[in-house]
């Protein structure tokens, strides 16, 4: 997968599950703020991620991915 | 108004309610289905009683694992009957060994038949005092693999945990060591059924002016600004709480969030695609009197050293679990035994659009098939033991399912994973405020892991 058909599939899904307007993820948006993630909504951010790619963010680099760019860069390094 | 509204009467609902009734707060419990209690419910046939998911209890003794919890939720004035010093027999492939209670006798008993692996015995009791939730990422099978060099011993200490679901890849070392060490600190068996420790809770509940409602299924709840303000049953009533606890499937109650603003699909979608474990076939059989004397420990029986991969390869069945019920008179004629084995959803699934009682003669064929397997593994135990039954009664994944609302008729609620650890061992809060979650499906399953849960969740409420 391309990073830009991961870029594309992402920014789908993650507007879709997290109920937001896709318009307002840009890479450089802070993923927290604009998902409105919490300690609980965090773990399914991970789910997705996980279930859409096969990759498992751990939690050691979980405080690595501040903005959408450094999720696509996860996403792409570690899918399989 | 109520303070607390639980939804469910399974062990944690009830635990739940009788510790936030013994601080004072007004608790209703509102259970689906006619009979309270869940997998701890018992049912009378011919005069006698049957449980349904009670065997034995690990950790009652002063300073162990279970005492305080169970002195907290008053459960300790039940007559537990403390189980033989060699608590569980193994016997696997014709070899016979012993499980001893305390830590260093469990060791020392089993280096009696694993001399070259005393160290690792040592080791491993150790390790089993010393679980953290950091070893919620370690695989349990892993763990054993580097433990014990000796195939044989690796399979012979993981046979009593038929308690929860052993699957190699996924297994966590918290869930597996919770399953066998409080056992080996002590284990008890209640001298009567799982109705004794339902009622004392109900009783519990009542006494500090709480209820416990049957027949009221929750059909829905209903949000307000972030919060749960009522929850509405099938039969149209509705009851308002400040605070709800969900003490049934997490999946479930996902259809009772429909329309709840603040419950986001990601949450539901991750909630109802969990996975959930295997389920059991159980073959309860009374005993005719005076033919079979009462023995205090459980036997594992496996036809070979493959206990876990058993669970997937297990037709015809190849691992069972005797338990014999305490006699409540005292005497020592046995007139009731259980013979459980791990069975997946797979096995049964082609019955999956019956229901209880109306399942047709092919599926009462299979049951019967499979108690039989059942019987022969058991008679390497107790030789000539179908002749000593009266009556024999069933109950598959398929029966779990319908009786206590449990998805597949899994017997240990949703499946931990030690790769996934942060996605499959769930908090007990939820994206609403005041809802929170209970019971074997959220962090442990079994009596020691519901209990451990119900502490978990009322803490946020009296925190």
């Amino acid at each position: 997968m391309t990073r830009e058909e991961i870029i594309a599939e992402i920014n789908a899904e993650l507007a879709e599950e997290f109920e937001i307007d896709e318009a307002t993820i840009t890479p450089d948006a802070p993923i927290y703020q604009t998902l409105e993630l919490d300690s609980l909504s965090l773990v399914d951010l991970i789910g997705i991620v996980q279930t859409k790619y096969g990759v498992l963010i751990s939690k050691a680099e979980l405080p690595t991915i501040k903005t959408f760019a450094q999720l696509y860069d996860y996403i792409e390094q570690h899918q399989k | 108004m109520n303070d607390v509204l639980i939804i469910g009467s399974g062990l944690g609902g009830l635990e739940c309610g009788a510790l936030l009734a013994r601080r004072g707060l007004r608790v209703l419990i509102l259970e689906g289905s006619q009979q309270p209690g869940g997998c701890m419910q018992s049912f009378r046939r011919a005069g006698l009683d049957y449980d349904t998911g009670l065997h034995y209890v690990g950790g009652l003794a002063p300073g162990q694992a279970m005492h305080k919890a169970f002195a907290e939720l008053g459960l300790l004035d039940l007559p537990w009957q403390r189980m033989d010093e060699d608590f569980d027999h193994v016997i696997i492939a014709g070899r016979h060994f012993t499980f001893r209670q305390g830590y260093e006798a469990f060791a020392e008993g089993l280096a009696k038949d694993f001399p070259h692996q005393r160290e690792a015995l040592q080791s491993y009791v150790q390790r089993l005092q010393h679980i953290t939730a950091s070893d919620m990422d370690v695989s349990a099978y892993d763990y054993l693999r580097q433990t014990f060099s000796d195939e044989l011993l690796l399979n012979v200490v993981s046979a009593a945990a038929m308690k929860t679901e052993l699957r190699r890849e996924s297994l966590p070392l918290f869930n597996f060591a919770h399953t066998c060490s409080s056992y080996i600190e002590s284990s008890w068996r209640l001298q009567g059924d799982g109705n004794l420790l339902v009622g004392k809770l109900i009783g519990t509940i009542r006494e500090a002016g709480g209820e416990v409602l049957t027949g009221r299924r929750v059909v829905r709840l209903s949000e307000t600004d972030g919060r749960i303000t009522s929850a509405v049953c099938a039969n149209g009533e509705t009851y308002e709480a400040g605070h709800f606890i969900s003490d049934i499937h997490p999946a479930t109650l996902c259809s009772l969030l429909e329309g709840c603003p603040s419950v986001r699909k990601s949450f539901r979608r991750r909630m109802e695609t969990a996975e959930n474990t295997c389920g059991m076939f159980t073959a309860q059989f009374s005993i005719k009197p005076g033919a079979l004397r009462y023995f205090a420990h459980n036997v594992f029986v496996y036809d070979k050293p493959n206990v876990w991969t058993m669970t997937e390869e297990n037709d015809p069945v190849k691992g069972v679990m005797i338990s014999a019920r305490a006699p409540e008179d005292g005497s020592d004629s046995l007139r009731q035994i259980d013979l459980l084995t791990p069975m997946p959803w797979h096995e049964c699934e082609a019955w999956a659009d019956t229901r209880v009682g109306r399942r047709g003669d092919e599926y009462k064929a299979f049951c019967r098939e499979k108690a039989a397997q059942c019987l022969t593994l058991a008679e390497q135990y107790i030789p000539g033991l179908r002749d000593m039954v009266e009556q024999c009664y069933t109950s598959s994944p398929l029966t779990y399912r319908d009786y206590l609302g449990s998805p597949e008729g899994s017997a240990f609620g949703m499946r931990k994973d030690c790769r996934a650890a942060m996605l499959t061992f769930h908090s007990v809060s939820t994206p609403l405020a005041n809802l929170l979650l209970t019971g074997g499906s959220i962090i442990l399953p079994g009596i020691e892991g519901v209990t451990m849960t119900a502490f978990e969740t009322c803490s946020k409420i009296t925190k």
